[in-house]
């Protein structure tokens, strides 16, 4: 079936020599996707550490049941605005936006963004953005959780509020910028003979994303606006006593909000998609089918927001609100049903990047089913505000968006550094993180459903066997975290070298070195017509053409048959 | 200063690089528009809320003048599409002389749009929702405006006389973004 789109084989030619990376490159401004997006997702990771250490003060704060590490409950606010704050808009979104801005260029054989110059810019917002996240917690703390609710973000909150607002701010406009970039290059950039169905599912995904950011978070940015004249300008636009409105806040920020949930989590299932039909040698089951359920969450996403404010909304409305909300889990449920159907007889290799990613899997599962289940306006009332809602959103958020992200980073690393990530400390990387993980989220359900409301630092003693236990879990999950550091760092100074292609995988940005030279590509990228059309001889035809022009990987990698299926023999592919 | 400067060979890199900008510009002429949808559902939300809109004691907006003001918008929009065309047919004269008239009735806009925001009553809700509707979208006519003047000047200086006239055509493009993001807030403000 599968045929070879351009001519490959012939006289292997020289192997280019692999560019060296250097540190100083990527501390200034550049206007290549590659040193931009590494620039995105170790800025990211800063903002993960930063927002982890006050994810850990919390848990060490409801270690017991009366305030220990807080002096007043206002602090403990700060904690948990903050946290939410840094993780969502500094971790999650610019890390999946490094992803797509080091891959896009590369699954699509282009040399680089539609808009360089654009794409650097739009990082550079993202330093200050953050310097503005962590001063707001130095001049009069935010308190009003990452929602901002008025009247408690207008009337309650320090200065900090209007820093952390002005912050989100900035990093909805980079992320708009960043999205019509990728929208571009996706539409004009495609390499001849690639047409939309056979783009790489991460690229769907990114494209889903795109259009999610240009439409909604607008909305952010008129939201803040007027937040930020009420704070600072004497509008009353949230100032109920004085012809305001407070639901009017909640209304316009989950219409960006909500949709927001699936700005984190579709790049991460278009990781997903990739990772799982590479590691198990098996074309994709569904390819359009997953690609279409990405835009159609896109799209359903938008009649959803108002299953936020069941509790404050017009009776009248919850029904169909609780409906759309139901609807849009049915291309989710597309979603795992055609990776389990790729799982399915696969030959399936446990590598880091797959057990991660079948991690996500069955945690994802379980936020998405917590998030039916908060759809139904019965039991919504009964949970709302409680710790169900968070245990809920952390499945979805850790479970979802942050497995991913940790399985594309070791499905990627070999890629953007040239040396494969230690295999060994990445499966204790992975149990320590899936236990801790576990461990830390679950009891929530627990005690969300005994009714302990979220968002305080004081609760009742009998709720204390469950917090501990959540408490110890982020403990052992923190730790994991530095695993991966250690891995990281050790495996830049000697990880094993991985050469182009250390999983024998056919999307495009596998077709030249590892870390890919300034142009991306040496000529004409080798294009392969199908992208997950594993298991053919097309595609083992097509990957010895691959091994042949740029390296093999070392002999001691391809003899190891947990990570390469190389030495298994072609039929593998 | 005769024959189509659109028909310049364009290299396949530059042919590239012009269909990304006008993509670009098209995404960002849809996505930023939701800005002013938001505001507007905003006005509607507020004003629903009010048992009288305007608040008792305060005078409704005079409708004359602004409506004077859109028209002229609108025409610097048209004026500028000609310009375009006319630039693309070569015809520079023609292009700086509507390209001039342009940045007049669209100054004429921002400057009488300026005294009404300066003037309008102080009175709560409906005060404050006009000035921030209408100072929101003057910031974009300033900045676009100003973007107008520099590719005048550059035109003076002969820079699109032969060569790119992307910056003649994106301009016009943000400056017809101006038009229907004003048309939108004048609906609400004024007529309902």
């Amino acid at each position: 079936m599968a045929s070879i789109s351009v001519p490959v084989g012939g006289a292997p030619s020289q192997p280019a020599s692999r560019p060296r990376l250097r540190v100083s490159d990527y501390l200034r401004w550049s206007v290549d996707h590659k040193i931009i997006g590494v620039q995105y997702m170790v800025t990211a990771a800063f903002f993960f550490i930063v927002g982890g250490t006050l994810a850990m003060l919390i848990r060490l704060e409801l270690l017991t049941p009366n305030l220990d590490v807080v002096q007043t409950g206002a602090q403990y606010n700060t904690l948990f605005s903050v946290h939410g704050l840094v993780m969502i808009f500094l971790w999650i979104i610019p890390m999946m936006a490094g992803f797509g801005n080091y891959l896009l260029p590369l699954m699509l054989g282009a040399k680089d963004m539609a808009f360089p110059w654009l794409n650097a810019f739009a990082f550079w917002l993202i330093p200050p953005a953050g310097i503005l996240m962590i001063g707001s917690m130095l001049v009069g703390a935010p308190e009003a959780g990452w929602t901002m609710y008025p009247p408690l973000s207008t009337l309650f909150s320090g200065d900090g509020q209007t820093l952390a607002a002005l912050a989100v701010h900035l990093l909805g406009i980079s992320s708009i910028l960043g999205a019509i970039n990728f929208l571009v290059t996706v539409k004009n950039m495609r390499p001849a003979g690639m047409s939309y169905w056979q783009m790489p599912l991460f690229v769907w995904a990114i494209v889903a994303t795109s259009i999610i950011v240009v439409m909604a978070t607008p909305f952010l940015a008129g939201a803040l606006t007027l937040l930020i004249l009420d704070r600072i300008a004497g509008t009353t636009f949230f100032d109920a006593t004085k012809g305001g409105d407070v639901l009017l806040w909640q209304n316009v920020f989950w219409f960006y909000s909500h949709p927001a949930v699936y700005i984190m989590v579709l790049p991460g299932m278009g990781i997903l998609s990739d990772v799982l039909s590479v590691h198990s040698r098996k074309p994709i089951f569904g390819y359009k089918m997953i690609a279409l359920s990405s835009m159609a969450i896109g799209i359903v996403g938008f009649t959803v927001w108002a299953h936020h404010m069941f509790t404050s909304l017009q009776p009248e409305l919850r029904i169909p609100f609780m409906i759309t909300s139901m609807i849009i889990a049915v291309p989710t449920g597309i979603k795992i049903f055609s990776w389990l159907g790729t799982l399915w007889r696969g030959k399936i290799r446990f590598t880091s990047a797959m057990l991660f990613s079948l991690g996500f899997l069955s945690m994802f599962v379980i936020g998405g089913i917590t998030g039916v289940m908060l759809a139904m306006i019965p039991f919504n009332l009964h949970v709302h505000d409680t710790y169900f809602v968070v245990a809920h959103l952390h499945f979805v958020l850790f479970g979802g968006s942050v497995f991913a992200i940790y399985s594309g980073v070791y499905h990627w690393f070999p890629k953007i550094t040239g040396r494969l990530l230690d295999e060994r400390l990445g499966k204790l990387h992975f149990a320590l993180t899936y236990i801790g993980f576990f461990f830390t989220f679950f009891p929530m359900h627990f005690v969300g459903m005994l009714g302990m409301p979220r968002r305080v630092a004081v609760y009742m003693p009998e709720f204390q066997g469950l917090n501990a236990t959540a408490s110890i879990g982020s403990f052992v999950l923190g730790l994991s975290t530095f695993l991966l550091i250690y891995n990281v760092i050790a495996s830049l100074r000697g990880g094993r070298l991985a050469g182009a292609n250390p999983w024998r995988a056919l999307t495009l940005e596998w077709a030249t070195t590892s870390p890919p030279p300034a142009t991306n590509f040496v000529g004409e990228p080798m294009l392969f017509e199908d992208p997950y059309g594993y298991g053919t001889e097309g595609a083992t035809a097509y990957l010895d053409a691959v091994e042949r022009q740029f390296g093999a990987p070392p002999q001691a990698l391809a003899a190891d048959k947990s990570v390469s299926p190389a030495a298994q023999g072609a039929s593998g592919d | 200063m005769q024959g189509d400067l659109a028909e310049r060979r364009l290299t396949p890199k530059e042919e590239l690089d012009l269909k990304n900008k006008r993509t670009g510009l098209a995404i960002f002429q849809v996505s930023w528009i939701m800005v002013f949808f938001c505001l507007m559902f905003v006005h509607w939300q507020i004003r629903i809320q009010s048992p009288d809109w305007p608040p008792p004691g305060v005078e409704k907006l005079g409708v004359v003048v602004p409506s004077a003001m859109t028209l002229a918008l609108i025409a610097s929009s048209l004026l500028a599409r000609r310009a375009y065309r006319a630039l693309r047919a070569g015809q520079i004269e023609t292009f700086l002389w509507n390209w001039r008239m342009t940045i007049a009735l669209g100054a004429a806009f921002v400057l009488v749009m300026a005294f009404e925001w300066l003037t309008v009553p102080i009175s709560g809700q409906y005060s404050n929702l006009f000035r921030v509707l209408v100072g929101f979208h003057g910031v974009h006519a300033v900045v676009i405006g100003a973007l107008l003047v520099r590719v005048y000047r550059s035109a003076m200086r002969g820079a699109y006389h032969s060569g790119s006239l992307w910056p003649v055509e994106g301009a016009a493009g943000l400056w017809y973004f101006v038009t229907i993001a004003w048309i939108l807030f004048y609906a609400v403000l004024y007529w309902t």
